[in-house]
């Protein structure tokens, strides 16, 4: 039995649902990040987890005791928030404490676990300071120890990199992640951030308008995705309407283009047309190396992006990008000019959703 | 000859410049003169006369027939007592509406503030009357004697405090994320009680403060209520003395000066302390 399940959770503001029927279940020590565009419900879904907001349908059970209507200050739920939410009136130390003393801990226990805590997140220099003699970073860390500080069965993180500096999002990310698997905490994790989410995650909730758009562990939601909004959502992807030319040997035809793809096509008849997607860095020149596919293009732009170098290309009448490692020996092509690139089987991804008979799909 | 010309054509545009600054300057430092002399002058004044008590003399002969006069203590100190328990029931129905409207009912807020402002709109006589017919029959009969008259002249100074204590609240209650401060305490396991006590009023000491004081400048010299409930306070023992003595008036004025520029001081004193805090906290 999952350690943490949302059943069929729905919620509602006046008409609108910003949660619609969402199902999870969360195993103990496990960190799962919901990830999604501004919107979609992920804040939401944190909330009513955090007691902060009802679900108007469905239930959240936590250890297998129902937790639904329990008011937030009995969920023993550590919050983190983007804004840091620390109590300026009191030090580092105390707002550590503060949960330790609410809940009456002896005056000895609650110095000692202060004093761990500190002491876990590196800030033994700044137990008597005030929030606003920190930096940001610093802020996030007081913060973070107050929320284990009260061992809480779950750690829910709202956004907390967000207001932070890249590279100091980074390292406290890392360490946050460190932590977590330190002291075996089930951990939530809400970001619109597919680099953090990748990063940091055992698995990703992809959240889109409300809904559940794929479930799954990093390398599933980047190399598999389900849906067009996952794959266009995490990493950059190409997409084109392909015509199923011969569905049990998986050829497919984009603007007269042959394409083949390792992907099933159960169900799918000889001039369907389908939506496929390719990611950019799955392309490579075929002088290089030679794929399954092998498809002339012609080169309409390039663009360097620091490591990498973005091509643009028309294969058909499509329009479609490749990634390639920058370095110093890497001869491109002239802006113009037909190339052949290649790319395998199972580069070529076909989205379920979309799927269609005898028409163009809908997207 | 080119190269030179450059810096003599930038020094008289910035000449050009800072002329409109100066003008304006001239404008400020006259307005600020003025508004300081309609102020300090009949203060002087006062203060002047209020030396004059002795013949030919100057002195503080005044202030200690003042402070001599057995009524001028026990009206004092009873109009202290009005104020502080007026501050009292203020923020305990001031604070916590201000903290709910602010985190749950935030369209309340017009009607809300419409509210607190009565107090500005009805004149204190039309206020008096008004509350006099209604607390002067059962079932709520409050001016029957003394001590009930000061409850119920304590319940409208606190009425009267509001559009000063509801802004300063929630001006203080803007300043800092309420909601999330709120929901960090409430994760840590902090009931309402806890949260208002431990996280929201510590963080509204200085709006707290300037609500208060502002209140205790306005109750200890009020008039036209006390008289009207024939209470023994500052105010009506101020108008008495204006009637029979000619120097202790003056005294007064300044004593009930000295107090309110004191309290406005401690305001300042405590503001400056906290800005760091409230502000860091974001």
């Amino acid at each position: 039995m999952a350690y943490l399940t949302l059943s069929n959770i729905s919620k509602q503001f006046g008409d609108t649902y910003a949660v619609q029927d969402f199902n999870l279940d969360v195993e103990k020590g496990e960190f799962v990040s919901f990830l999604g565009p501004s919107g979609c419900g992920k804040t939401t879904t944190l909330r009513m987890i955090a007691g902060f907001e009802t679900p108007t349908d469905g239930a959240i059970a936590l250890g297998g005791a129902d937790i639904t209507n329990k008011p937030p200050n009995q969920r023993k739920m550590g919050m983190i928030f983007q804004s840091y939410a620390l109590f300026p009136n009191m030090t580092v130390a105390q707002n550590i404490g503060f949960g330790l003393r609410v809940r009456k801990d002896s005056k000895a226990d609650i110095q000692e676990r202060v004093r761990e805590m500190i002491s876990l997140v590196n800030l033994e220099k700044h137990a008597e300071k005030y929030p606003y003699q920190l930096s940001g970073g610093q802020q996030q860390r007081v913060s973070l120890a107050r929320a284990l500080a009260i061992r809480p069965d779950v750690l829910l993180l709202d956004e907390p990199l967000s207001a932070l500096d890249a590279k100091i999002r980074v390292s406290l990310r890392a360490q946050i992640r460190e932590i977590q698997r330190k002291l075996g905490i089930t951990a939530i994790f809400v970001t619109h951030d597919q680099e953090e989410a990748l990063s940091i995650s055992d698995r990703i909730v992809v959240m889109y308008d409300g809904n559940v758009e794929q479930v799954g562990t990093p390398f599933e939601i980047y190399n598999f995705p389900t849906t067009t909004f996952v794959a266009n959502f995490v990493g950059s992807l190409n997409t084109a309407v392909a015509e199923v030319t011969d569905p049990a040997k998986g050829l497919l035809s984009v603007n007269g283009v042959q394409f083949s793809s390792a992907a099933k096509m159960d169900g799918l008849q000889k001039g369907d047309n389908v939506r496929i997607a390719i990611r950019p860095e799955r392309f490579s020149f075929a002088s290089e190396v030679r794929k399954a596919n092998v498809v002339d293009c012609r080169i309409e732009n390039i663009t360097f992006l620091g490591s990498v170098v973005r091509v643009h290309m028309l294969i058909g009448n499509s329009s479609f990008t490749m990634d390639t490692f920058n370095y110093p020996s890497l001869e491109l092509p002239r802006i113009g000019a037909t190339e052949q690139v290649t790319c395998s089987r199972e580069a070529v991804l076909l989205l379920e959703e979309v799927r269609a008979n005898g028409h163009e799909p809908k997207l | 000859m080119t190269v030179s010309a450059a810096p003599t054509q930038a020094t008289v545009k910035s000449e050009t410049a800072r002329a409109p600054v100066r003008k304006n300057r001239f404008w400020s430092w006259l307005i600020f003169v003025v508004g300081a002399l309609y102020f300090l002058v009949p203060l002087a004044a006062t203060f002047y006369w209020s030396l004059r008590a002795e013949k030919d003399k100057f002195g503080f002969e005044a202030y200690r027939r003042l402070f001599a006069d057995t009524n001028f203590l026990p009206s004092f100190s009873e109009s202290i007592v009005n104020a502080i328990a007026a501050i009292l029931i203020s923020l305990l129905i001031i604070v916590p509406t201000a903290y709910w409207v602010t985190l749950r009912l935030p369209k309340l807020r017009p009607v809300i503030e419409f509210i607190t402002l009565l107090p500005f709109v009805i004149p204190a006589v039309v206020l008096v009357f008004g509350l006099i017919r209604l607390y002067s029959r059962p079932p709520l009969l409050l001016t029957a004697t003394y001590d009930s008259s000061r409850i119920l002249l304590v319940c409208v100074y606190a009425a009267l405090s509001f559009p000063y204590m509801f802004r300063a609240v929630d001006n203080g209650l803007r300043a800092m994320d309420v909601r999330t401060l709120t929901e960090a305490a409430q994760s840590l396991g902090a009931s309402w009680p806890t949260i208002l006590f431990r996280v929201i009023f510590p963080n509204l000491r200085v709006a707290l403060l300037s609500g208060a004081l502002l209140t205790f400048a306005i109750v200890i010299g009020e008039l036209t209520i006390a008289l009207f409930m024939a209470q023994h306070t500052l105010g009506p023992y101020m108008a008495n003395l204006t009637r029979s003595k000619v120097y202790e008036p003056s005294a007064m004025a300044i004593v009930a000066f000295a107090i309110t520029w004191a309290a406005m001081g401690i305001i300042q004193l405590i503001g400056r302390g906290q800005q760091g805090q409230i502000a860091g906290g974001h």
